[in-house]
């Protein structure tokens, strides 16, 4: 029963956040309302019995990834403005793009009979064997990631270097 | 798991002092601060207001809630209004997950032939015991700079603009520091419940034979221990990392424009997350509850002394906190992010190799 309250409120929280994420004007404000609907899903883990995924949904996300999108928008303090209808063609292709995958998503979420249930036992939430996983079974794509992270840390540091005589980045401004 | 109304009305005990020991650290730190800073300072301090100016925390807090509530012109009301609750929230909810004292077996308690409380139940003085327990707190640490980024962008005015980016550049800096300092306690405890951490830190290390010191983490962790407490000062934005308020250069910083008693809530949420921080470097680092060169008995006696050991080793920390203001000038910007970057995150990947060495060949 309380579980089904906290369900439902961070049910509606998430989807009214994720909402004002793309029709609110003002981007500080998607930023924030899309932290809040970032947490409310981890709530969404934590009441799964996975505590250890909602709390790098939080850390990662919300914690991480979206302090600096914040960082960035805040510092560009992009104003206010509405912007000329240039293209139409490519209006019609976002609305007509985005409702075609919702009446997809409807059409087989209504049509689908079977809804798979989760069995009762917990996730593997323990680190111990996540961890074991990890670096057992899924060893290669964990160390493939952390080279495209380091080539993307090494591309990020040449980028914006600045040569020995203090010249301009390099990167394209 | 079985879950009746005395599990809900002990929770609720519990959640009850924990926030109330919360909320009453605030104007007492306030007080430790102003006389501390005499004391250090060779000045006298507050001293007119209660016994040893005991009362003028009671009396600021009086005159925040009586002050104009003044919002900007130009600023962005809702998230002005709701920035200082963004920074609190993460400060009270943090402890939920730290211990603070030996579990014990409550007696059975009867009044005048009542039981007033049938017995043999296990007390466990922590809030939410999780499994992730650390984890959480860092996820919930690391909401805590959306207050002072809001803030900042919210009020409109640039010295709570550099404040906010100041305050989100450092935080996160110092974040992975921090985060990394912390590891090694938890590869000794192979656990993320700060419980476990608590537990593997009891007993001692015998030194040439004779010497006996309690087995906490600090000694063989020294480095973490030292990176962890200073990274710590950084995330609480404490001098002498104090960038994103630094009174010369940015009047306030990012509450520059707040008053009343949303201002009294960032203030408030530095004390709390202070408080929240020395709680932690206890856990981690100085044992938790454990009570050195002696055994408590897992009864009321044994509780109630590790409850006193834990609250000393906060209050000595807090002291440490106020001590390090007053005693040490403030960074400089460049020589922060220098500190946090090519220094402490060196030292704490250094401390995990020689932590894991220490561990393989069982030495700890």
């Amino acid at each position: 029963m309380l579980e089904l309250i906290v369900f439902y409120v961070f049910a509606a929280m998430a989807v009214i956040f994720a909402v004002v994420v793309i029709t609110h004007k003002n981007t500080v404000v998607s930023a924030i309302s899309l932290v809040a609907s970032l947490f409310s899903l981890a709530v969404m883990y934590v009441l799964l019995e996975a505590p250890f995924i909602a709390a790098l949904q939080v850390i990662v996300y919300a914690g991480a990834i979206m302090v600096l999108f914040l960082f960035v928008i805040m510092l560009l303090n992009l104003q206010l403005q509405d912007e000329e209808r240039t293209r139409p063609v490519q209006q019609f292709l976002g609305w007509f793009g985005s409702a075609a995958f919702g009446i997809t998503l409807i059409y087989y979420i209504v049509k689908a009979t079977v809804i798979q249930t989760l069995p009762h036992t917990p996730f593997m939430s323990d680190v111990r064997s996540l961890g074991i996983r990890l670096f057992e079974a899924y060893v290669f794509p964990f160390e493939m990631v952390s080279i495209l992270l380091l080539s993307a840390i090494v591309g990020a540091i040449v980028l914006t270097q600045r040569g020995p005589m203090g010249e301009e980045p390099r990167g394209d401004r | 798991m079985p879950f009746d109304a005395t599990d809900i009305s002990l929770s609720v005990l519990k959640i009850a002092i924990v926030l109330g020991v919360l909320l009453s650290v605030t104007p007492i730190m306030v007080w430790v601060e102003r006389r501390g800073s005499a004391l250090i300072q060779d000045r006298v301090g507050p001293n007119r207001v209660g016994p040893f100016g005991l009362l003028q925390s009671f009396a600021d807090a009086l005159k925040f809630i009586l002050k104009e509530d003044v919002i900007p012109a130009k600023a962005h009301k809702v998230l002005y209004t709701l920035a200082p609750m963004f920074g609190l929230l993460p400060a009270v909810t943090t402890f939920a997950v730290i211990p603070w004292g030996r579990a014990f077996i409550i007696p059975e308690m009867t009044l005048a032939g009542w039981t007033l409380f049938e017995g043999g139940r296990l007390f466990e003085p922590i809030v939410a015991d999780v499994n992730v327990g650390i984890l959480l707190i860092f996820a919930l640490a690391s909401l805590g700079v959306y207050g002072i980024v809001t803030a900042g962008w919210a009020s409109n005015s640039k010295y709570s603009m550099f404040g906010a980016v100041r305050a989100s550049a450092q935080m996160i800096s110092y974040e992975l520091a921090l985060t990394l300092a912390a590891i090694v306690t938890l590869m000794s405890a192979g656990s993320l419940r700060l419980v476990d951490v608590v537990n593997s830190q009891a007993g001692y290390f015998v030194l040439f034979d004779m010497i006996k010191i309690p087995a906490w983490n600090m000694f063989p962790m020294f480095i973490g221990f030292v990176v962890f407490t200073v990274s710590g000062f950084a995330e609480t934005n404490r001098l002498p990392f104090d960038l994103p308020e630094a009174e010369a250069e940015l009047v306030a910083g990012y509450h520059t424009e707040y008053s009343s008693m949303k201002f009294a809530m960032f203030f408030m949420a530095e004390y709390m997350a202070m408080f929240t921080m020395a709680a932690l470097i206890t856990t981690l680092f100085l044992g938790g509850w454990d009570v050195p060169w002696y055994d408590e008995p897992p009864t009321f006696l044994g509780f109630a002394l590790s409850v006193l050991a834990f609250a000393t080793k906060v209050g000595f920390l807090l002291f440490v906190f106020v001590w390090v203001r007053w005693t040490l000038p403030r960074f400089k910007y460049d020589q922060l992010m220098r500190l946090g970057w090519k220094v402490f995150l060196p030292l704490a990947i250094l401390n995990i190799i020689i932590v894991a060495l220490l561990i393989a060949f069982q030495w700890i």
